[in-house]
C-alpha cells in the first residue's frame, strides 16, 4: 500500500474527508462546551448571589433590630449572626468598622460599594480578595446610620468552574481522536469505489491496458467507471493501432524487399563481369539491402514484442543448452563458460524470445564491438544470468541506459554503417520484459562491454541433468 | 526432380524475379497473377510444385490452396508476408506442404522448392511397411487399410513413412523436420505439428485418440512398434 511518491495521508481524499469531519465535530463540540459553560456558570452564580443576598438581608434586619436594644455589644451581635463558613460580616457605624474576620476589613471592600451603601442603596459587587474572588453584599441597616456588609469568598464556585471547564475541555479534546476514528471508518465504504478506480489506474500505469473498472454494485461509480473505461479503451486502441501500423509498414516493405533481394542475387551472380567500381557499388548495395531487411524484420518484431502475453509459448528451457546452440550457429566460435550449477539451470520462457535475445546480443557485439569474447552462464537462485562480453572499447557509464533505446547511436563518433537496424538492443529489453527478466550493461574485465541478462529460474528445477 | 513450377503471385516484379531465379536453376516456370488464373493453369498443365502467395487480389490464397489440394497431391509452398503463427498455420491447415516468408532470398526459395519436389519422388527404402492396421507401399506411394486406399499428400506420406520405418522409436520434431522437410534446426516445428494433425484425420479411426501416430509429451511423435 505504500511506496515512493505516495501522497501523505492527509492529502488523500479519505484523509481530507476524515479531517473535515473531525474539524466540524470538534468545532461543534467546542461551541456546545462554551454554551454549557456559560449557562451553567451563570446559573450557579445567580443561585449563589440569590442565597447570599437573602442571608445578608436577613442578617442586616437582625442587626437593625438588635442594635438599638440594650444587651449585646455590636461585636457580640455580629459574632452570633448565622453565617456560612468562611463568610465575613462587617458593620459600619459612625465611621467605625467592626469585622468578624481579621482578614477582611473596611479597606478590602470596594469603595464604590461602600459609597453606594453609605448612600442608602443596597448593593453587591464581586471583587478580588487576597488572590481569590469574593462577593460582597452591602445593606443599609434600618433606622440607623449603619451599614451591614457580608463578604462571601467564591473559592468554592471558582473550583466548580475549574472542574466544569476541565471536563468540558476534556470532552472537546476527546472528540478529536474519536471523530478521527469514526471519520476514517465511515469514509471507508463511501470511498471504496475510489479504491477500485485507483487499482485500475495503477494497472493501466503498469502497462496493462486491458484493465477496466467494474462498476457493478455501485451506482455512484458508474459515471466515472464509464469515462475511465472509455479513456483506457481509446488508449488501448491507439497503442494497438500504432503497433498495427508498424506491422503494416513492415509487411508493405516485404514485397519490394523480396524483389530487391532476388534481383541483387541475380546481379551478384554476374558480378565478375562488372568493372571494379561496379563491384564495390554492388557490395555497398548488398550491405544496405541486408541492413534494410533486418530493419524491416525488427520493425515487425518490435510491434509483436510489446504485445507479449497470449502468443507466448512458455516452456522449461535449459539455459546452458540454449546458449550452446545459439553459439554453435555463429560463424566464429565463441568460448562458453559455465558457472556452478549453470548446466542444469532451467528457466521458464518462450524459446523464440530467448533465442532472439541471445541472437541480438551476439549480433550487437559483432556489429559494434569487434565480436564476442566470452559468454558465461551463471545460476544464482532464484535467478540465472547470461553474461556476454565483447571485444569493443566498452560503453561509457553515461551511455549505458541509452544504448537500449531505439536507434541509439554512439555519441560523437563517425557514423559507420554497422549492418544493425538500431532496434536490436531495444528488442532485447522488450523480450526480456515479457519474460520477467532484464538486461544491463557493465564493463568486462578486459575493458569491453558486458551485457548481463537476468532471468528468473523456473520454480521447480528438474532432478538430474 | 521437380522441373515445372507454377507461381501464383500478384506482384509482377516478384513474379518476374522468382521466374528469373528459378529459370537459372533449370526450372520451367509458368505464372499466374490471380487465384482463378492459377487454378486454370494448373488444370491445363500440371506442375511439380506450386508457389502460392496467400495475398491475392481476387480470392483468399487459403481458398486457392484448398482447391489445389482437392484437385490432387501437387506440393504447395505458400508465400506470406506474415510469419505470425495464424497465417502460417492456416496455410498449412489448408493443405500447404511448406512456406516461405517475404522477404525471402532466392537460395531459400530454391531450397524449399527442391525439398518439396524431392519429397514428391518415391524414396529408396523398404518396399512395404506397416503402421497399426495400415499397409504402406513406399515405392508406389500408397497407403491402404483393408485393401482400401487412403489419399495422402506427399508430405503426409513422407511423414508417415519416416515414422513407420522407425516404428517403436520416438522422433523429435527437429528430427522429423530434417528428415521430411530437409531443414536443419532452423525450421519451424509447427510444420510438423500441423501435418501430424492432418495425417491423423486421414488415417486414425478416432483422431481424438490417436493409435497409429502417438504423441510422446515433451519428446515428439511415435508409431508404436
Amino acid at each position: 500500500m505504500s511506496g515512493p511518491g505516495r501522497p501523505a495521508w492527509r492529502h488523500t481524499l479519505r484523509g481530507r474527508a476524515t479531517l473535515t469531519i473531525t474539524a466540524v465535530t470538534v468545532a461543534l463540540s467546542a461551541v456546545l462546551a462554551v454554551g454549557v459553560w456559560l449557562a451553567v456558570s451563570h446559573y450557579l452564580l445567580v443561585g449563589r448571589e440569590r442565597a447570599t443576598l437573602a442571608q445578608t438581608v436577613a442578617n442586616a434586619a437582625q442587626v437593625g433590630r438588635a442594635l438599638p436594644a440594650p444587651g449585646l455589644s455590636p461585636e457580640q451581635l455580629l459574632a452570633q449572626l448565622p453565617r456560612e463558613t468562611g463568610s465575613t460580616s462587617l458593620l459600619a457605624r459612625d465611621d467605625r468598622w467592626l469585622t468578624t474576620s481579621l482578614r477582611v476589613g473596611r479597606d478590602d471592600l470596594p469603595a464604590a460599594l461602600r459609597e453606594a451603601v453609605a448612600g442608602g442603596t443596597p448593593a453587591r459587587q464581586r471583587f478580588a480578595l487576597q488572590g481569590g474572588t469574593a462577593l460582597a453584599v452591602g445593606v443599609p441597616v434600618e433606622g440607623g446610620d449603619a451599614a451591614y456588609f457580608e463578604v462571601f469568598p467564591l473559592e468554592e464556585l471558582d473550583r466548580t468552574y475549574t472542574v466544569l471547564a476541565a471536563v468540558l475541555a476534556g470532552a472537546v479534546l476527546a472528540t478529536v481522536p474519536v471523530s478521527l476514528l469514526v471519520g476514517s471508518w465511515a469514509t471507508r465504504p463511501a470511498l471504496r469505489p475510489l479504491d477500485r478506480v485507483s487499482a485500475a489506474a495503477a494497472a493501466v500505469a503498469a502497462g496493462d491496458l486491458s484493465a477496466r473498472i467494474d462498476p457493478r454494485g455501485d451506482p455512484a461509480l458508474e459515471p466515472i467507471a464509464a469515462s475511465f473505461n472509455a479513456t483506457v479503451a481509446a488508449l488501448e486502441e491507439r497503442v494497438r493501432r500504432d503497433a498495427r501500423f508498424a506491422a503494416d509498414v513492415s509487411h508493405e516493405l516485404r514485397t519490394p524487399l523480396t524483389t530487391m533481394l532476388g534481383a541483387l542475387a541475380l546481379v551478384e551472380g554476374a558480378a565478375d563481369d562488372l568493372p571494379e567500381d561496379g563491384r564495390e557499388a554492388l557490395g555497398m548495395l548488398r550491405e544496405e539491402v541486408d541492413r534494410f531487411s533486418r530493419l524491416v524484420a525488427d520493425l515487425l518484431e518490435i510491434s509483436r514484442a510489446d504485445a507479449g502475453g497470449g502468443a507466448d509459448a512458455l516452456e522449461d528451457v535449459r539455459l546452458a543448452a540454449l546458449v550452446r546452440e545459439a553459439l554453435a550457429r555463429r560463424r566464429r566460435p565463441v568460448p562458453l563458460d559455465l558457472g556452478e550449477g549453470a548446466e542444469s539451470a532451467v528457466v521458464r520462457a518462450d524459446k523464440r524470445r530467448l533465442e532472439r535475445v541471445l541472437g541480438n546480443l551476439l549480433d550487437n557485439a559483432d556489429q559494434h564491438a569487434g565480436g564476442v569474447t566470452c559468454v558465461r552462464v551463471e545460476a544464482d537462485p532464484p535467478r540465472a544470468r547470461v553474461l556476454v562480453d565483447d571485444a569493443g572499447p566498452g560503453i561509457p557509464e553515461e551511455d549505458r541506459t541509452r544504448v537500449f533505446e531505439r536507434f541509439a547511436r554512439g555519441r560523437g563518433r563517425e557514423r559507420v554503417p554497422s549492418g544493425g537496424s538500431g532496434l536490436g538492443l531495444s528488442l532485447v529489453t522488450r523480450h526480456l520484459r515479457a519474460l520477467g527478466g532484464e538486461v544491463q550493461v557493465t564493463g568486462s574485465p578486459d575493458g569491453g562491454a558486458r551485457f548481463v541478462v537476468t532471468l528468473p529460474l523456473a520454480e521447480e528445477q528438474p532432478c538430474g541433468s | 526432380m521437380a522441373r515445372t513450377v507454377l507461381i501464383i503471385e500478384d506482384d509482377v516484379r516478384v513474379r518476374r524475379m522468382v521466374q528469373l531465379t528459378l529459370q537459372r536453376e533449370g526450372y520451367q516456370v509458368t505464372e499466374a497473377a490471380t487465384g482463378a488464373e492459377g487454378l486454370a493453369r494448373l488444370a491445363e498443365h500440371p506442375a511439380d510444385v506450386v508457389l502460392l502467395d496467400l495475398r491475392l487480389p481476387d480470392q483468399d490464397g487459403l481458398e486457392v490452396c484448398r482447391a489445389i489440394r482437392r484437385a490432387g497431391p501437387t506440393p504447395v509452398v505458400i508465400v506470406t508476408a506474415r510469419a505470425d503463427s495464424d497465417d502460417v498455420v492456416a496455410g498449412l491447415e489448408a493443405g500447404a506442404d511448406d512456406y516461405v516468408t517475404k522477404p525471402f532470398v532466392p537460395r531459400e526459395l530454391t531450397a524449399r522448392i527442391r525439398a518439396v519436389g524431392r519429397r514428391a519422388q518415391p524414396d529408396d527404402g523398404p518396399t512395404s511397411l506397416t503402421a497399426g492396421d495400415l499397409e504402406i507401399a513406399p515405392l508406389a506411394g500408397t497407403v491402404t487399410r483393408d485393401g482400401e486406399r487412403i489419399e495422402l499428400t506427399r508430405t503426409e506420406f513422407r511423414l508417415l513413412t519416416e515414422l513407420a520405418a522407425g516404428a517403436g522409436r520416438v522422433f523429435s520434431r527437429e528430427e522429423l523436420l530434417d528428415r521430411v522437410w530437409g531443414y536443419g534446426y532452423f525450421g519451424d516445428s509447427r510444420l510438423v505439428d500441423v501435418h501430424v494433425l492432418r495425417l491423423r484425420k486421414k488415417i486414425e479411426r478416432d483422431p481424438a485418440h490417436p493409435a497409429i501416430v502417438t504423441t510422446v509429451r515433451g519428446m515428439g511423435y511415435l508409431v508404436p512398434g
